[in-house]
């Protein structure tokens, strides 16, 4: 008997419309652990009549449903999804960690943290946080001006086109839970690096409200397909792209003047340790969760630190903070393990510690903290200037003798800055927050609050439901 | 120059050198060599000799050269590593860098260039003249004037004056870039004489070039014979071309078949440089052969593992980390960045220079940082 099991592939699609019997090619990804994902290859006919068939979908299903009513449920699928014994959450637990690279326990962390970002409540909230009165994504409610009788009304688009990037599990999720509040039907390309996620939950939605689920389609292809993408970008109003500078700028180029298009690119954090939080009494919870906010993601996040600024004049000096970081991190790697690496992340590492250890040896007072292998490596390394990680649980400890002079080391950068990390800067934290957020910083946060961005944030500096919808006055 | 000691091991160098690619050394013979450079560079290259000490090795308790500690290639960015005073150096051959003009550039001290060349020579007519040919050699590089402190440059430099035909020259210039038109008449003049021509220099040099012929619709079949050295990656420099498809359009635009591109790899920290096989096999053998490249007897290049810096099994990918007696004066033992892979005859390929792998999530790449900081730069 063979020892080899092999276990047959998983759809990961949704695609309401779609005659399955017509796909006359499939395209099936392998991943460790014989997991196996499989996709169809559409014809760009085939895609038009899915769009068609959303459009159709979103009059009869979504254009009048209230938008509490859609959150509520968004909420009860991602309520399935948080259960043990559903058929879903299992293949996500199991799959995702092939598909991804993260750890199992990486994996089930993110998705339940995301899960609760999905929940009624905070959906209602997000809702609120965008539109003080939610009721004018359902009809017209008086204007906020007050003027006698004007009144105001925001639409979202007809028909939402999403790009995804990276393999971040719940970012594309979440981008189709916004377009779905403001009642848009949704297409959402995934990404190769977590094609997955995305299209269970769209499988969950269709499960516990089936008219809401002929409404969202999710699917695969490769970035750049121009036919395909041709026929995506012509039907949509919006289309929102995941991706670095260069797929932005080719979906802007393709995409027919007046469509709205919207950005998320990449972008990185930092953290900032300020005395108040290394006294004797806070530096040992401040390491931890400086290690935590290192670990989740593996550092891949956008929201995960590069580095951290570390205030000199504390009971806890800089270097010796980068040891307590290290020794937090060894920990993690016992309850989050770090996931695989492919041999040239793991090379960027080591190019990382060699660079650091000829530098001690030149004379620097570097130090580098780490693993035996490449699971995390911390380097204090006395030199201010801002310096990059290959990420994968790398960081760098910089010692500051005031932590506002940050704000200068990073201002080149700071329009790519996702959040900062800020630690016992006591009652320097309002005018720290100001100058930062003037050097071009979005989002400014604790240690421990870094990876988890709110779901009413201001994604990126943007507004993640108002920059979706359109405006109609009436007045009185 | 060497001290009085290296010029002993030097001699014993150049014997080995002199004696060609052909002439095995076999793995006593290396590892007596190498311990001996080993316990030479301990005792006058500081800096690597606190390296060692860190890993708890010494002349005294090496037992085998595959326990000589391998300096990073990062180190020469920081560290002299030269077997004597610097200005001891007959040169010094700088890293091109990236295109992030900030980063520190390593630095090969060479204090005699004499065992460079000992180890240049035979090596590349091994690889590029089996045949025996002497050929003009036509070089997309700068020239050493323009670029001193480029061991490409010197490198082409030696090969052309020693084993060049009248015709050779450089067709680079340092402000205008390729010179087209001078180009154009050595090559006319090749086919037109139906003299065989050796084309040496960058790949992204190549690319820009062989783009420039596509605009002007310009296409050569070079004389029978006529072949191709081309080095290094792209660097940001042009865009990035599959080594396949550049062979493809050597072939298509210049008529060199597939089996006369010899791509050569070599680093500014290394004494010795490694070439394709396909051009010697397909004279030696009548067949190209797999494309792999091989080492001199006198380098020995591991693969280890990018995770724990150990070797991993024949064929695994690894970083390659080169052994080569031609550092006489630097460090003999270099840790590479390069991905490779061995292959089945003690070849390797290369598989990439790894220069940070793009991240898998939404965080930023590392050079985009970098470029942004430098954009940042008063």
């Amino acid at each position: 008997m063979s020892a080899r099991v092999s276990r047959p592939p998983i759809d990961a699609f949704h695609l309401p419309g779609l005659d399955p019997g017509g796909v006359a090619r499939w395209r099936v990804r392998e991943y460790a652990g014989g997991v196996s994902l499989r996709f169809p290859q559409l014809e760009p006919a085939q895609l038009g009549a899915v769009i068609a068939h959303l459009r159709e979908s979103r009059a009869r299903f979504l254009a009048d449903r209230p938008a509490d009513a859609i959150a509520a449920a968004i909420a009860a699928a991602a309520a399935r999804l948080g259960r043990d014994d559903d058929a879903r959450r299992r293949t996500a637990l199991d799959a995702l960690p092939a598909v991804t690279g993260y750890s199992p326990p990486m994996v089930r962390l993110v998705l339940d943290r995301m899960l609760e970002d999905w929940s009624e409540a905070s959906l209602r909230e997000l809702l609120r946080s965008e539109f003080p009165d939610p009721g004018v994504l359902d009809g017209f409610r008086p204007h906020p001006a007050g003027r006698s009788g004007s009144r105001t009304r925001a639409l979202g688009p007809e028909l939402a086109f999403h790009i995804f990037a990276g393999n971040v599990p719940g970012v594309a999720v979440t981008s189709i839970v916004r377009s779905l509040l403001v009642k848009a039907a949704t297409l959402g390309k995934t990404a190769s690096g977590e094609p997955l996620l995305p299209v269970l939950f769209a499988r969950t939605l269709a499960a516990v409200d089936s008219g809401l689920g002929e409404c969202l389609a999710v699917t695969y292809w490769p970035g750049g397909s121009e036919d395909l993408e041709a026929v995506a970008l012509e039907a949509a109003d919006a289309v929102i792209v995941y991706g670095g500078a260069g797929v932005a700028e080719d979906v802007r180029r393709r995409a027919p003047a007046g469509r709205r298009v919207v950005v998320h690119g990449p972008r990185f954090s930092l953290g900032l340790v300020g005395r108040d939080a290394l006294d004797a009494r806070r530096a040992e919870e401040t390491a931890a969760q400086a290690a935590r906010a290192v670990a989740i993601f593996d550092q891949q996040g956008c929201v995960s630190p590069h580095l951290y600024y570390v205030e000199e004049g504390g009971e806890t000096p800089p270097a010796r903070f980068a040891e307590r970081l290290a020794a937090h991190l060894a920990r993690l790697q016992e309850d989050l393990p770090r996931g695989a690496i492919s041999p040239a992340e793991a090379a960027a590492i080591q190019t990382a510690r060699a660079d650091a250890e000829a530098r001690a040896l030149a004379g620097a007072d570097v130090q580098v903290y780490a693993a035996r292998g490449t699971e995390f490596t911390v380097i204090y390394d006395p030199d201010p200037a801002f310096a990059p990680s290959p990420l994968n649980r790398v960081v760098r400890v910089k010692p500051l003798a005031d932590l506002a002079a940050a704000v200068g080391l990073i201002r080149p950068l700071a329009h790519l800055i996702q959040t900062v990390g800020v630690a016992g800067a006591g009652g320097r934290l309002v005018g720290l927050a100001e100058a930062l957020g003037r050097a071009g910083a979005p989002r400014i946060t604790s240690l421990a609050r870094m990876p988890w961005p709110p779901p009413t944030g201001h994604h990126d500096g943007q507004e993640p439901l108002r920059e979706l919808v359109r405006w109609v006055d009436l007045e009185g | 120059m060497l001290d009085a000691e290296g010029r002993v091991i030097a001699a014993a160098l150049r014997e080995v050198f002199q004696r060609g690619v052909d002439v095995p050394l076999d793995d006593a013979a290396f590892d007596a060599l190498a311990r001996r450079v080993f316990a030479y560079q301990f005792e006058r290259n500081e800096p690597y000799a606190a390296y060692c000490r860190r890993r708890g090795i010494t002349p005294a308790n090496v037992e085998h050269w595959t326990r000589i500690p391998a300096v990073p290639t990062a180190a020469f960015k920081h560290l002299v590593l030269a077997c004597g005073p610097v200005d001891a150096a007959e040169a010094v051959f700088r890293t091109s860098g990236t295109t992030l003009g900030a980063e520190r550039r390593g630095q090969h001290y060479v204090l005699d260039l004499s065992i460079y060349h000992a180890a240049l020579l035979p090596n590349f007519a091994a690889y590029l003249l089996p045949d025996g040919a002497t050929l003009p050699m036509l070089a997309l590089v700068l020239s050493p004037e323009d670029a001193p402190d480029s061991s490409l440059g010197h490198m082409i430099h030696v090969v052309m004056h020693r084993l060049g035909a009248p015709g050779s020259g450089y067709f680079l210039d340092a402000r205008t870039g390729i010179r087209e038109d001078e180009l154009d008449r050595a090559l006319e003049h090749a086919v037109e004489s139906d003299t065989p021509v050796c084309l040496l220099g960058t790949a992204f040099a190549f690319v820009h070039w062989l783009d420039r012929l596509r605009e002007r619709g310009r296409r050569y079949a070079l004389p029978a014979g006529s072949r191709l050295m081309d080095t290094g990656g792209f660097k940001g420099r042009s865009r990035e071309v599959p080594a396949e498809e550049l062979r493809a359009a050597y072939a298509e635009w210049l008529g060199i078949p597939d089996d006369h591109c010899v791509n050569e790899y070599g680093m500014t920290e290394l004494g010795s440089q490694f070439y394709d096989t396909v051009l010697r096999d397909r004279v030696e053998t009548g067949r190209a052969g797999p494309r792999r490249k091989a080492a001199p007897p006198w380098v020995r290049t591991r693969v280890v593992s990018a995770e724990t810096l150990e070797p991993v099994p024949p064929g695994e990918v690894g970083l390659l980390c080169h052994y080569d007696l031609a550092n006489l004066g630097s460090v003999l033992a270099v840790q590479t960045e390069d991905l490779g892979r061995e292959t089945e005859d003690g070849g390797f390929v290369v598989l990439g220079r790894a220069g940070g792998a793009p991240p898998r999530g939404c965080s930023i790449a590392m050079d985009l940082l970098l470029e942004a900081a430098q954009e940042g730069r008063p």
